[in-house]
């Protein structure tokens, strides 16, 4: 069998896959202090209520928050930094840009908090533009300032040298000489790393490298062997922000690159929905307690970003493009002192939670609206292991935003809904339009436990008239773990004006990257196999800053040609424009793909028992004014079967509102179709 | 145009919704604009922006990336207005113009304005504004820094049609094309802003398709309403009087000893605020003069900036603060004065609004920010013999606060620019960069220290570079607050191949050549509070993270080590 754990912040969400077995899915209560704690205790009910014994599981593949977490929570080692002669202060004045324009009070937007000026000292060397060697490595220098930081209780050392990208020989010197004479610190190079031009990227993300890999070095290893203990014979396998799977050893080193892994796998699963539905342009949208991640997958694969953010830092590694917008079931409704109402972005979270989690909130949340509407069965919540309080919900919507507005409990109710829809609407037109993309031309894909509830309303905001609810979109990231490939990539910085660039040149940088791919794919079990293999170059204008991923077909003759056609077709699709002006190369990169197991194991559907209809219930859509609809069972659903909206459909995980007009088909696949009339 | 605004008919869900896709919408237009410009000060500097207005001029929604755009469409709406009365505009038109003295900013700054239609009556206009790469005039890239007068500065436009009824006005195009000097980027820039305008456009009528005219129009009124609401409360909040501050640019660029004075009294009655700026200098040589607009642009930053950042931004904000800009001074010359380099003005007057605002609201309101961006530019041939030319950014320290610590190095006020990395800097000029760090002690000291600025040191590689220096701070510092100290001025020398060391006065243009530095100094921020009050754990971090020596750890914060 399969499993796929995905570590969330309050649930941990587990699914086993086995041939001819429908897939089992469970949740259980995360332990943020210890979250292997909640994966173990998951593994063995797991198991318990497949009957199968522990030596079955074949693949073990996780999703993990702990090096999310120990940025977050600012839990990670006490790490220094190492720079050129001159440099020591780059991490500390960034790029000078501040996110908050009308603030007066500033926060400081350099996360100074990995190495403090104490902790961050210099070397004598010094590499030219070109990477020649102006001024050797001073090793009485090194030695002196990794004493210095010794002093400072560090142990965890990033290394950022002025255009290491190009020629990481002091660099590679600084490591040696430190594993040699001060064995017990880890060692961050930035031109392993992140070797990519732009000193203060590069340096924050060696930083983050050095932060956290201390912390997933031993909670891997601690769950690796906890498992191997318990009888798992299969190795452990952790999703990549990229989207790709690898060996638990590899992540280790490259720890930088696990910040979106619960997210990432979000986005395989939905995409795998997808395409089971035969939809490969999509926009998936996963609705959470305080936010909602929004991310398009583009001819099947999700498009992926050469950097992304952490805690509001940049962190220069390929993630997939996931953006986040703070609107959520947990959003609080409020009133401005013009009597306005709005909606977050402060969020309720889990506690206390929206009033009818009875937690004590006070306040009215988007839940506590949908409570009110009927659409939610408030005893039917996450398959009814939480019961919630109607009363709750309406009083918070009375006391807080009907009586001040004179309005009725559930006029305020399906207020609140339209502004958080309009919200969510626009952030996911926003997303789509910065990526040169009409959201018209795309399927919706709603995930999370409330991503059902609002999927109709947010495609008909955006003049979407297909909408694809996957079998368990509660557990959806827990899914994309099983069905993602297993994926290397290695890039390096390769600055080079198209017009001069030398086929041979490439050749070998692509080479030599595609045999440190190899290296890491021989790390992964032995069932990694028809490896597909991807060269790649960012390119861009000459003189401009940000730049675009094209595919590099060695094969082809004149290749350079086909970049540079390449490069001008996608920046017409990006920005909206193109010109015969000239282009560059700026990094090259190799990534070697060994295809998802989803055709191994055959998706089963355990053949449907009893009536799907559960019961008829009053439910307020447009109006004010309820109407009573049918309540459907989603596991009792034939496949085939055609519902004609209004009409409700419960499962554990989530409840999808079928709204007039649309219908749901569901799906061999195990996919509920959503379509406009 | 009559406006009949009864504040019970719209209920507050539909206004609520419609605000949020209005400003989508807005941000949508300015996503369009940034993405399908051509200019790099576009694309890499975010010079640009988006906004709609009410049929009456009133801005509706405004997508911008840096706060001195704020508004600055206005002035241009309201000329292209009263130029074409909107009951005679005709789906398809499209207005063009950039001149300052008529309601623009400075010249490189074109609008773009689009009447958008609901049953052939205008409900809202479109409108973009995009910093062009060049727009003709004595030196390339249309920001001279010794223009005397803006017909040096490039072509002037005053408000015309660029096109009627979906039929381009060619005599104008032309006209345009043969006075900037690289046509094809200046029509694609053009282009860009018509496509932002036609999404805005678009999105707006189908809007109104739901609403209807009457609906749509009563709503738009409304958001407005509340959001001056909003901030006459927020205003409200603040004690009446009338406070003042007196700020300084270093110098015109012209006459380099004489510093320029920005006075303004701030009053504040009841909901209404008030900025005179009698007293202010008058209207400088150099390009340094602010339009109306630009000096409006800059009051409505700090008006938003002393509010609630949490209220919808639009035309309401503006409806309880006016302006008094005695005519021939620096914050409204009368022409041909130059204009092209009114950001440091725009900056400071931001700043000196802010800082008025002390006496109002001393426990909100921190120490002055060094309000500095120094501009660089090295221009000429590489080592290869290739043309360049490449512009940087170095900004100081933010001010000490009532809660927290200035931030180093870090933009503040009217811009929003990054910096060029060591690495960009080296692959592209022929220089060397020897350091890049904090520079010690240049914080104010309180018991909130100032923000640090930055230390850089350049070295050039080859001959005859020549090397723009824009600086400010070099003469007045940023001030402290509730005793705490000034902010370190900026200070900036070239080391020439002989060892002379030549300052500089904070502008400069020179020639400089292989083998000599440039070393530059960025300004700090002004503490807040006594400096002996500051908490000691927090001394002693600062001398243990090289933000202060111990010299002043003793001195001025009296630490006993």
């Amino acid at each position: 069998m399969d499993i796929g754990v995905d570590t969330g912040g309050t649930f941990t969400d587990l699914i086993c896959r086995r041939p001819g077995h429908s897939d089992l899915v469970l949740k259980v209560p995360s332990t943020p202090s210890e979250p292997s704690k909640a994966v173990m205790n998951g593994v063995r009910q797991l198991l318990e209520a497949a009957g199968d014994e522990v030596g079955s599981v074949r693949r073990f593949v996780h999703g993990t928050t702990v090096a999310t977490n120990a940025v977050l929570e600012r839990k990670g080692a006490d790490s220094g930094l190492i720079t050129t002669a001159g440099f020591a202060d780059v991490l500390e004045i960034g790029r000078q840009m501040r996110s908050h324009i009308y603030e007066l009070e500033l926060e400081p937007e350099t996360p100074v908090f990995l190495a403090p000026g104490a902790r961050r000292v210099e070397v004598i060397e010094r590499l030219s533009s070109e990477g020649e060697i102006l001024e050797p490595l001073d090793e009485n220098s090194l030695r002196h300032a990794v004493e210095t930081l010794k002093n400072e209780g560090v142990t965890s050392i990033a290394v950022c040298l002025l255009f290491s990208f190009l020629n990481p020989i002091h660099e590679r010197r600084v490591r040696e000489v430190i594993e040699s004479e001060y064995p017990d610190l880890s060692v961050s190079l930035s031109s392993d790393v992140d070797p990519a031009f732009r000193e203060y990227e590069r340096t924050v993300v060696t930083a983050f490298d050095a932060y956290t890999k201390p912390v997933l070095r031993d909670y891997l290893g601690d769950l690796a062997t906890e498992l191997s203990a318990f009888g798992v014979d299969a190795p452990l396998q952790v999703m990549q922000s990229r989207g790709g799977i690898s060996a638990a050893g590899t992540a280790t080193k490259r720890p930088v690159r696990l910040f979106l892994s619960g997210p990432a796998a979000g986005v395989i699963g939905g995409s795998r929905a997808g395409q089971a539905s035969g939809s490969h342009d999509l926009i998936t949208v996963d609705i959470g307690g305080t936010s909602c991640d929004i991310a398009l997958v583009a001819g099947g694969r999700p498009l992926v970003r050469p950097e992304g953010r952490i805690d509001g830092y940049p962190v220069r590694v390929p993630m997939v493009d996931v953006n986040a917008i703070g609107s959520g079931g947990g959003s609080i409704a409020w009133l401005d002192e013009a009597g306005g109402l709005r909606v977050g972005p402060r969020s309720a979270g889990a506690d206390p939670g929206p009033a009818c989690y009875g937690r004590g909130g006070q306040l009215a949340t988007v839940t506590d609206a949908s409570i009110v509407l009927g659409v939610l069965n408030p005893d039917y919540f996450a398959g009814g292991s939480v019961s919630l309080d109607r009363q709750l919900a309406e009083q918070a919507i009375r006391d807080t935003i009907a009586v001040p507005l004179s309005l009725s409990v559930e006029q305020a109710a399906l207020g609140i809904h339209r502004v958080v829809n309009a919200q969510m609407a626009e952030g996911m037109r926003q997303v789509s339009i910065r990526q040169g993309h009409d959201p018209r031309d795309f399927a919706l894909v709603p995930l999370g436990g409330a991503g059902p509830v609002h999927g109709i309303p947010l495609a008909e905001e955006l003049s979407i008239d297909t909408v694809i609810v996957p079998r368990h979109p509660g557990v959806l990231s827990a899914e994309g773990l099983l069905v993602a490939p297993i994926e290397h990539e290695v890039s390096v910085g390769f600055p080079c004006d198209l017009d001069s660039a030398e086929i041979n040149a490439l050749q070998k940088v692509f080479d030599d990257l595609d045999s440190q791919c190899s290296a890491l794919m021989n790390a992964e079990p032995k069932d990694a196999e028809n490896i597909e293999i991807i060269h790649a170059a960012d390119i861009c204008y000459v003189g401009q800053s940000h730049y675009l991923d094209i595919t590099v077909d060695l094969a082809d003759p004149s290749v350079l040609d086909s970049i540079y056609s390449d490069f001008i077709r996608a920046h017409e699709q990006v920005f909206g424009y193109s010109t015969e002006s000239p282009a560059r190369i700026v990094n090259l990169r190799s990534i070697h793909r060994s295809r998802g197991r989803e055709a191994d194991v055959p998706i089963t559907i355990d053949p449907i028992s009893g009536d799907p209809l559960k019961e008829r219930r009053s439910v307020i859509f447009d109006t004010d004014s309820s109407i009573e609809i049918d309540i459907l069972d989603r596991v009792c659903l034939p496949v085939g079967a055609v519902i004609n909206g209004p009409a409700i459909i419960e499962q554990a995980d989530t409840t999808t509102v079928l709204h007039e007009s649309w219908t749901a088909m569901a799906l061999e696949s195990g996919e509920l179709l959503l379509k406009k009339e | 145009m009559n406006r009949m605004v009864d504040m019970t008919t719209t209920d507050p869900i539909t206004l609520e919704v419609v605000r949020n896709k209005v400003d989508g919408i807005a941000n949508e237009m300015q996503s369009t604009l940034l993405r399908s410009s051509f200019s790099t000060v576009v694309k890499e500097g975010l010079d640009a922006s988006a906004s709609l207005f009410t049929p009456d001029g009133e801005t509706l929604a405004q997508a911008i990336a840096i706060p001195i755009h704020l508004a600055t469409l206005i002035p241009i709406v309201e000329t292209i207005t009263r130029t074409f009365p909107p009951d005679e505009m005709k789906p398809g038109d499209l207005y063009i113009m950039n001149d300052p003295y008529l309601g623009g900013t400075h010249l490189p700054d074109i609008a773009i304005v689009m009447p958008v239609f609901f049953n052939e009556k205008v409900i809202a206009f479109s409108a973009a504004m995009t910093h062009h790469q060049d727009v003709g005039g004595m030196s390339p890239g249309s920001v001279p820094p010794n223009a005397t007068e803006i017909y040096q500065e490039g072509i002037r436009i005053p408000p015309l049609k660029l096109r009627e009824g979906n039929e381009f006005n060619h005599t104008l195009v032309e006209m345009l094309k043969l006075n900037v000097r690289v046509p094809q980027v200046f029509m694609g820039d053009i282009g860009a802003q018509i496509s932002a305008c036609t999404v805005g456009a678009r999105r707006v009528s189908e809007l109104a398709d739901r609403y209807g005219y009457g609906q749509t129009l009563q709503i738009f009124n409304e958001l407005l309403d509340r959001s001056e609401l909003l901030t006459r409360k927020a205003l409200e909040a603040i004690p009446d009087g009338t406070y003042s501050y007196v700020d300084y640019l270093d110098n015109d660029g012209v006459n380099l000893d004489e510093s320029v004075r920005i006075q303004v009294a701030v009053t504040l009655r009841g909901s209404e605020l008030h900025c005179d700026f009698e007293g202010t200098d008058p209207q400088t040589r150099g390009p340094f003069n602010a339009v109306q607009s630009g000096s409006q642009a800059a009051a409505y930053y700090a008006v938003r900036a002393v509010t609630d950042s949490s209220i919808p931004t639009n035309g309401g904000c503006f409806r309880p603060v006016s302006l008094h800009l005695p005519e021939g001074t620096l914050v409204n010359p009368v022409e041909p004065a130059p204009v092209n380099s009114r950001t440091a003005t725009l900056k400071r007057i931001a700043g000196s609004i802010v800082g008025a605002l002390k006496g109002a609201l001393p426990d909100k309101i921190p120490a002055d920010s060094a309000g500095e961006l120094l501009v660089l530019s090295l221009g000429g041939k590489n080592l290869s013999g290739k043309p360049y030319v490449v512009g940087e950014f170095n900004a100081g320290g933010s001010g000490g606060g009532p809660r927290k610590d200035g931030v180093d190095v870090i933009e503040t006020d009217g811009s929003n620019c990054m910096n060029m990395p060591v690495e960009a800097l080296e692959l592209e000029a022929p220089a060397r960069v020897h350091r890049m760090s904090l520079r010690r002690d240049s914080g104010g000291v309180g018991e909130y220290r100032g923000g640090l600025g930055c230390v850089r040191e350049i070295e050039f590689l080859t001959d005859n570079i020549a090397l723009t220096h824009r600086g400010e701070r070099h003469r007045h510092a940023a001030r402290g607050s509730r005793n705490g100290g000034d902010g370190a001025k900026a200070f900036s020398k070239i080391v020439r191949q002989d060892g002379s060391e030549e300052v500089v006065h904070s502008k400069l243009f020179t020639v400089v050549h292989s083998g000599e530095r440039l070393i530059v100094e960025t300004a700090g921020g002004g503490g807040y509070g006594n400096p002996h009050e500051r908490d000691r754990q927090s001394v002693q971090e600062d001398v243990r993270n090289r933000k202060v020596s111990e010299e002043s750890a003793k001195k001025d914060y009296g630490l006993s080590i």
